[in-house]
């Protein structure tokens, strides 16, 4: 049962991810980049991250795929168009060196000696990511509002009409 | 091999193919949802090894990682806004030098 979930989102998830690298108009890549999303949340929820399976509808396939909608629409379209599509040259050079690289670290991930915890948290998930976030990493958490402020300030600066 | 063993492929082959989409996509907004991906591949990694050591700490990690995508994802649009403005629409290959 668990691996015929895992197939089911496997091919899902390999079948989005071509679309994305492949299709050429950009509002069908940030489509099939949706349905990478919710494959990957539905991975998450199979792993027993449900926060983070939340967290991930909610971040990136509602606000960061709207931002991206947002801002194919403020560009002329004939703009976009002008440049689509990939570099033929560039990808078939480049192909052989992924391969290899995602042979040789498959080979090393399924030779590894990875010992599966069967350890059963005593807790629901939100529960203990919450108590761990704000004990251990309370720090790291004040850090990235720090880091979200100074991307808003960045991008407020970027985005303004030059005089 | 365990389910969390190929989780952890599938995590290898999403960070792959979002570098390879980065190299070679000529649209600038297209190779920004292809850095989208590889993060999303990190992500998966990180929550796969946590259910391999049986702690909460990768997923701790993942929020992080999310918080940064939401910051990245803010100022590169930003910038690809900015050079569609000043020179008109550029491709990805055109772009070779941070000054005008």
């Amino acid at each position: 049962m668990e691996w015929l979930i895992f197939g089911l989102l496997a091919v899902w998830l390999l079948a989005s991810v071509f679309g994305t690298l492949f299709f050429k108009n950009p509002v069908h890549v940030i489509l099939s980049f949706l349905s990478v999303i919710l494959a990957v949340a539905g991975m998450f929820l199979h792993l027993g991250a449900e926060l983070l399976a939340g967290l991930q509808l909610i971040i990136y396939a509602v606000a960061i795929i709207v931002f991206y909608v947002l801002v194919i629409t403020t560009i002329p379209w004939e703009k976009i168009k002008k440049f689509e599509g990939i570099y033929k040259k560039e990808a078939l050079i480049a192909f052989p060196f992924f391969a290899f690289s995602f042979g040789a670290i498959s080979y090393m991930v399924l030779k590894g000696n990875f010992q599966v915890s069967n350890k059963v948290p005593a807790e629901n998930n939100i529960v203990s990511v919450g108590k761990t976030l704000f004990t251990n990493y309370l720090f790291p958490f004040e850090v990235a509002s720090v880091i979200l402020l100074t991307a808003m300030i960045g991008a407020i600066i970027l985005g303004r009409k030059e005089e | 091999m365990t389910i969390e063993l190929a989780y952890i492929l599938i995590s290898i082959f999403l960070f792959l193919s979002g570098l390879f989409g980065v190299i070679i996509r000529k649209n600038l907004i297209t190779l920004l949802v292809s850095t989208e991906l590889m993060l999303n591949g990190v992500n998966l990694g990180f929550v796969s090894m946590d259910r391999i050591v049986g702690g909460v700490e990768g997923q701790i990690f993942a929020l992080f990682v999310l918080t940064v995508a939401a910051a990245e994802v803010a100022v590169g649009l930003g910038l690809v806004v900015a050079i569609f403005r000043l020179r008109g629409y550029e491709g990805s290959s055109e772009i070779t030098q941070l000054r005008d």
